[in-house]
C-alpha cells in the first residue's frame, strides 16, 4: 500500500512522538513492577520496621509494591554478600546498616567489602540509648555511674550481638565515664528488651526505639543524640550530662553494582521523597526513630568519614585489632 | 468470657473467608518443607494494608496455624518436617506411615493441632497479660537447661546405642556452631569458607538430613514407598477420636506445655514440641512405644507446636517482643495499620485484639474439614503416584523449598551434602534426630550458658545463677526425672517380679560379635571432627565463644572413640546388611549435586528439568512404555514450570533465570 507522502511524514512524527512519549513514560514508570525489598535480618527488628513503614507510602507514591523478603545469617553478612549479584535492573534493594558493613569486613573476610557496596541513601537512624526497668533503682545516669563506680564489673547490659552498635557504645561509655560494666550479648534487640524488662540484667544498651516500644515499662538515662528526641523531651542527651556521645545505629538501602547510575538515583530521589513525607515522618519519629538524609549524591564523602570514624572507635574500643 | 461481643465481629462473612482461605493456603505452605509461615505472611502483608486491621490479623494468623499444621503432612509421610514445628512428629508420624497408617496419622495430627490451637487461643483470650510475665521470667539460666532438657531427649532418640546418640547430638551441637557466633563476633568452624559464614540454616539441614536418606532408600528397590490399602478406608476419624480421647490427659497437657513454651520469646514450635514429646513419652504407660509409630506422639507434637500460636500472640502482643518470627513479621504490619502493641492494647485497641482472637479460634475450627480434606489429599497424593514420579518430585521440592529460605545455591549444596552424612552415619547406627535436636537446641543452650555465666561471673554468684533459681531447678528436676524414668520404670516392674517390659532401660545385649570395622571408621571419622574443632578454637580472639564448642567438641571426641573401642572389640550393634541397587543410591545425591551446580550456569528451570528427567530414570524400576515415558515427562515438565511460577511470581522468590528460560 502507497500512502502519499504527506501521510508518510506524519506518520513518522507520529511515530517519534510515540517514541518521545514511551522515552519519557519508560523513564516515569520505574519502577515498572514490584520491587524486591530484601532485609538481610530476620523480622521485628529495626530494619525490618522501618521498611515496613516505608512499604504504603513507596505503593502510593510509585505505584509498585514493595516486596520484603528475610535473608537472615552471619549478622547481615550473607545478604550483603550476594547482593552485588542479584538481579541489576534496580527492582532489587537491599537494607544496609552501619556500624555493619564497616565492622564485619575489616573485622575478617566476610564475603564482600564496604567500598564494593553500592548505598543510595541513608534514610534513618535509631540512636543509643541506656535503658533500664521502670522499677530500677537507677533513676538518672548518674546514680547508675556511681553504682558502676562502686562496683566494677556488677552492672549488666544486655545489647543485640557483639562488634555491633550496642556493643561499640558501651565500651566507649564505659571510658566516656571510666568505668567498668559488663556486657551481655543477646540474639537481637527483641531478646536484650526481655532480658531487661525481666530484671535479667540491671540495664540495657538500646535504642530509643526500645523506649517508644515499651512505653511506660522501661526508663531510658540518656539517649545519643545531639538534641533531644522529640518524643522524649524528658530524656537528656549523653551531650548534656557532660559525655560527648552521640550515634547509634544507621539504617539505608543500596542496590547492586550493576544497576545504572541514572537508577541509583531514582531510587535516592524515591527514599528521599518517602522520607519527606509528613505522615511517614511522624510514623517514625512515634515509632523511636530519627531521620536522617544521605542521598546518592553525597554518598562518597559521607561512607569515607563513616568509615574512618568506626573503625578508629572500633579499634579504641578494641573490637578491631 | 473476656471479649464476647466481640465473637459476634469476628463472624462476618469476610472474616470467616480470609481465616478459611489462611487456612488452606497456610496448610498447603506449611506441608511444603522449605516454605514457612513467615514467608507467606510477609509476602500478604502489603495485601493487609487495605485491610481493618482485624481482617488483616485474623488472615495472618489463619495462615500461621495452618502452616503449623501442614507441616505434618510432610513430616508424616515423607519423614521431613515441613517446619521446624513438626520435627517430632517425624519421630512416631514416618514409622505410622510406613506400616500402613499415615491415614489415621494425618487425621490424628489434624484433631490434635485443632485442639492445640485452641488451647493456645484460649489462653490468649482470657490471660494474655499475666503470662506474659513467663517470658520476663525466664532468664538466660532457664534457655540453657530447657535446651538441655530438649537434649536428654537423645537418650530416648538414639535407637539402640546412648554412645552414638550422644556422639549424633554433639555433632549437631558442633554443626549449630558454624558461621558468625552469635554469642561474640568470631567466625567459626568456616575454614575459610565464605559460604558458611551464614552458618548452616536450620531448615535446610532439617530437609537434608530427613529427606535426602528417604530418597536416597526410595531409589534402590522397586518397593512402593508406602503401603497401598485394598479398599479406601476414608478418614479413620473414629479411630482418630477414640485415640485423642485415649490420650486426653496428653492432649491437654501437650497443649498447656505448647501455650508455655510458645509465650517464650527464645524457643518456639520445635522446641515445644520436642518438650511435649518427652513429658509424653515419659508419662505414657506405652512410653517404649514411643518413636515405633504410637499416635500418642503425634498427639503431643501437633497439639503442642498449634499451641505456641496463641502463646507466641501473648508477648507479641502484651510485650511488643515477637514470640515467633511470623508473630515478628505480624507485628510489624500492626505497627504499619497504627496500632502500638504493649500492657494497654487489650484495653485500648479491645476491638481489633478481640476480635482477632476470635478470628484465630474460627480459624483453628475451620481447620477441622480442611486439614481432614487436604490431609486426605495428600496422603492419597503420596500413596498413589509412581515412585518415578514421587522421588524426582520430592527431590525438586528440597532444592526450591531450600533455595526459597534465603535464596542461596550454597544453602542447597549443604542440605543435599548434610543428607549424604546424615544417610551413611545412619547406616552405622548414628539416628538423625540426635543430629538435628543438637542443631536446634545448641543456639539456645550456648546463648543461655554464656550470658548466664557473664552474668553469673559479674554480679560474683555462679553457683546460684545454674543452681540457686526456682524455674531452673524445676526444669533440672524434670531433665534427671526424664532421663532415670525409664530405668526407674524397669527396676519397679523387676521388683513386681513382672517382666522386664522391651527396649528402652534394658542394659544393651553383651554379646560380643565380630569386630565392626566399618563403624569403627566412622566414628573415627566423627572424632577426627571432634578434633578439627578443638584445633579451629584456639583460633578464636573471645573466649566466650571457645567454652561451648570445646566442650562440645570434647564430648564428641569421647563418645565417638567409645563407640570405635566398642565396634572394635565386637560389642555394637553390626549395620544392617543392605537390600537394593548400589549405583541408584549413589547417582541420586550426584544429580541433585550436579543440577544445584548448573542453576547458576543455565538458570533455575533448565536445570531442575535435567534433574527431574535424570531422577525419572533414576527411580524408575518398571519397564519404560511409550505411554509411561510420555506421562512422566510431561508430569515433570508441569511440575517444574508450575513451582517455578508460584515461587516466582507468587512468592517473590528470585530464582536464577538464564538465557534459556
Amino acid at each position: 500500500m502507497k500512502l502519499p507522502n504527506v501521510a508518510s511524514g506524519t506518520r513518522a512524527l507520529l511515530a517519534a512522538a510515540i517514541l518521545t512519549l514511551g522515552g519519557i513514560g519508560g523513564a516515569a514508570a520505574f519502577p515498572d513492577k514490584p520491587v524486591e525489598y530484601i532485609i538481610p535480618f530476620g523480622p521485628g527488628g529495626e530494619s525490618d520496621i522501618a521498611a515496613r513503614l516505608q512499604q504504603p507510602y513507596f505503593k502510593k507514591m510509585f505505584g509498585q509494591d514493595l516486596v520484603i523478603s528475610y535473608k537472615e545469617g552471619g549478622g547481615g553478612a550473607v545478604g550483603w554478600a550476594q547482593l552485588n549479584g542479584l538481579n541489576a535492573d534496580g527492582h532489587t534493594i537491599m537494607g544496609i546498616n552501619l556500624p555493619h558493613i564497616v565492622i564485619q569486613p575489616a573485622e575478617k573476610d566476610v564475603g564482600y567489602k564496604t567500598d564494593d557496596m553500592v548505598p543510595v541513601y541513608w534514610f534513618q537512624y535509631t540512636p543509643d540509648a541506656i535503658v533500664v526497668p521502670a522499677g530500677s533503682e537507677f533513676k538518672t545516669l548518674q546514680d547508675l555511674i556511681a553504682y558502676a563506680k562502686e562496683n566494677p564489673g556488677r552492672v549488666t547490659f544486655s545489647g543485640s550481638g557483639k562488634g555491633t552498635a550496642n556493643h561499640l557504645a558501651q565500651v566507649r561509655f564505659d571510658k566516656l565515664a571510666g568505668i567498668k560494666t559488663t556486657y551481655v550479648p543477646f540474639g537481637g534487640t527483641g531478646p536484650a528488651t526481655a532480658a531487661v524488662l525481666g530484671n535479667q540484667v540491671s540495664a540495657s544498651w538500646g535504642y530509643t526505639t526500645v523506649g517508644a516500644a515499651q512505653g511506660d515499662q522501661v526508663r531510658m538515662l540518656a539517649v545519643a543524640m545531639e538534641e533531644r528526641h522529640p518524643l522524649f523531651p524528658d530524656v537528656p542527651t549523653f551531650k548534656e550530662l557532660g559525655f560527648d556521645m552521640t550515634g547509634g545505629a544507621l539504617r539505608g538501602i543500596a542496590v547492586p553494582k550493576g544497576v545504572a547510575e541514572e537508577k541509583r538515583k531514582a531510587w535516592s530521589d524515591m527514599i528521599a521523597k518517602i522520607n519527606k513525607d509528613e505522615g511517614f515522618r511522624k510514623q517514625m519519629l512515634d515509632g523511636g526513630f530519627a531521620l536522617i538524609d544521605v542521598p546518592y549524591g553525597e554518598m562518597q564523602a559521607f561512607m569515607q568519614k563513616q568509615k574512618d570514624d568506626y573503625i578508629s572507635a572500633a579499634k579504641e574500643a578494641g573490637i578491631l585489632k | 468470657m473476656a471479649g464476647l461481643d466481640h465473637l459476634l465481629g469476628a463472624l462476618t462473612p469476610l472474616n470467616v473467608l480470609f481465616a478459611l482461605f489462611g487456612v488452606v493456603v497456610g496448610t498447603v505452605v506449611g506441608s511444603i518443607p522449605g516454605l514457612t509461615a513467615t514467608m507467606a505472611v510477609a509476602v500478604l502483608v502489603p495485601l493487609t494494608f487495605t485491610m481493618e486491621p482485624a481482617s488483616a490479623l485474623i488472615l495472618m494468623g489463619a495462615i500461621y496455624t495452618g502452616a503449623i499444621y501442614g507441616g505434618a503432612y510432610s513430616a508424616i509421610l515423607l519423614n521431613t518436617p515441613g517446619t521446624p514445628s513438626s520435627i517430632a512428629t517425624t519421630f512416631d508420624g514416618y514409622p505410622m506411615a510406613r506400616r500402613g497408617d499415615g491415614d489415621l496419622a494425618i487425621t490424628v495430627a489434624c484433631l490434635a493441632s485443632v485442639i492445640g490451637g485452641l488451647v493456645g487461643a484460649f489462653f490468649l483470650l482470657t490471660l494474655a497479660p499475666p503470662l506474659s510475665r513467663v517470658a520476663l521470667a525466664f532468664g538466660p539460666v532457664e534457655y540453657f537447661w530447657l535446651a538441655i532438657f530438649g537434649l536428654s531427649l537423645i537418650a530416648a532418640l538414639s535407637e539402640g546405642s546412648l554412645f552414638k546418640g550422644l556422639a549424633g547430638g554433639a555433632l549437631g551441637l558442633l554443626l549449630s556452631c558454624v558461621g558468625v557466633a552469635a554469642v561474640s563476633a568470631d567466625v567459626r568452624l568456616t575454614f575459610g569458607s565464605q559460604t558458611l559464614i551464614g552458618g548452616i540454616q536450620i531448615v535446610a539441614a532439617l530437609i537434608g538430613l530427613y529427606c535426602i536418606p528417604v530418597l536416597v532408600d526410595l531409589v534402590a528397590t522397586p518397593d512402593r514407598h508406602l503401603h497401598l490399602e485394598e479398599t479406601p478406608r476414608g478418614y479413620r476419624l473414629k479411630e482418630a477420636l477414640a485415640i485423642a480421647l485415649r490420650e486426653k490427659v496428653n492432649l491437654i497437657r501437650s497443649s498447656v506445655i505448647g501455650t508455655i513454651v510458645g509465650i517464650l520469646p527464645g524457643a518456639g514450635g520445635s522446641v515445644a514440641s520436642l518438650v511435649a514429646y518427652s513429658e509424653a513419652r515419659r508419662a505414657s504407660r506405652h512410653g517404649q512405644q514411643y518413636g515405633r509409630g504410637e499416635p500418642g506422639g503425634i498427639i503431643a507434637t501437633e497439639s503442642s507446636n498449634n499451641a505456641t500460636v496463641g502463646g507466641g500472640f501473648i508477648p507479641t502482643m502484651v510485650l511488643g517482643i515477637p514470640g515467633t518470627p511470623t508473630d515478628a513479621v505480624i507485628l510489624g504490619a500492626l505497627l504499619v495499620q497504627g496500632i502500638r502493641t504493649g500492657p494497654k492494647l487489650f484495653t485500648s485497641q479491645g476491638a481489633i485484639v478481640y476480635t482477632f482472637i476470635w478470628g484465630l479460634v474460627i480459624a483453628t475450627i475451620l481447620m477441622l474439614p480442611t486439614g481432614l480434606l487436604l490431609g486426605r489429599y495428600a496422603y492419597r497424593t503420596i500413596v498413589t503416584i509412581p515412585k518415578a514420579v514421587l522421588v524426582p518430585t520430592v527431590a525438586f521440592m528440597t532444592v526450591i523449598g531450600t533455595y526459597a529460605i534465603r535464596n542461596s545455591e550454597s544453602d542447597v549444596v549443604i542440605m543435599i551434602i548434610l543428607g549424604v552424612i546424615g544417610w551413611i552415619v545412619s547406616r552405622f547406627g548414628f539416628a538423625v534426630s540426635p543430629i538435628v535436636l543438637g542443631l536446634i537446641l545448641g543456639p539456645i543452650a550456648e546463648q543461655g550458658f554464656v550470658q548466664a555465666w557473664t552474668i553469673g561471673s559479674a554480679v560474683g554468684d555462679l553457683p546460684g545463677m545454674f543452681f540457686g533459681r526456682p524455674i531452673s531447678l524445676g526444669i533440672i528436676a524434670f531433665t534427671i526425672l526424664s532421663l532415670l524414668y525409664p530405668f526407674l520404670k524397669t527396676w519397679l516392674a523387676a521388683r513386681g517380679s513382672q517382666p522386664v517390659p522391651l527396649g528402652e532401660g534394658r542394659p544393651e545385649q553383651r554379646v560380643r560379635g565380630r569386630p565392626d570395622w566399618a563403624t569403627a571408621f566412622v566414628a573415627l571419622v566423627l572424632a577426627g571432627i571432634g578434633g578439627v574443632a578443638l584445633l579451629d578454637a584456639r583460633t578464636y580472639g573471645d573466649p566466650d565463644s571457645a567454652a561451648f564448642p570445646v566442650t562440645v567438641a570434647i564430648v564428641l571426641v569421647a563418645m565417638s572413640l567409645i563407640v570405635a573401642l566398642r565396634a572394635a572389640i565386637g560389642w555394637g550393634t553390626p549395620p544392617a546388611a543392605d537390600r537394593g541397587s548400589v549405583p541408584r543410591r549413589v547417582a541420586l545425591p550426584v544429580v541433585m549435586l550436579l543440577c544445584a551446580g548448573l542453576m547458576a550456569m543455565f538458570g533455575f528451570v533448565p536445570a531442575m528439568l535435567v534433574m527431574f528427567m535424570a531422577l525419572l530414570a533414576v527411580a524408575m524400576h518398571d519397564p519404560w512404555t511409550p505411554r509411561r515415558a510420555g506421562l512422566f515427562v510431561a508430569a515433570g515438565v508441569v511440575i517444574v514450570i508450575g513451582f517455578y511460577a508460584l515461587f516466582r511470581y507468587g512468592l517473590m522468590v528470585p530464582l536464577p533465570g538464564s538465557f534459556l528460560l
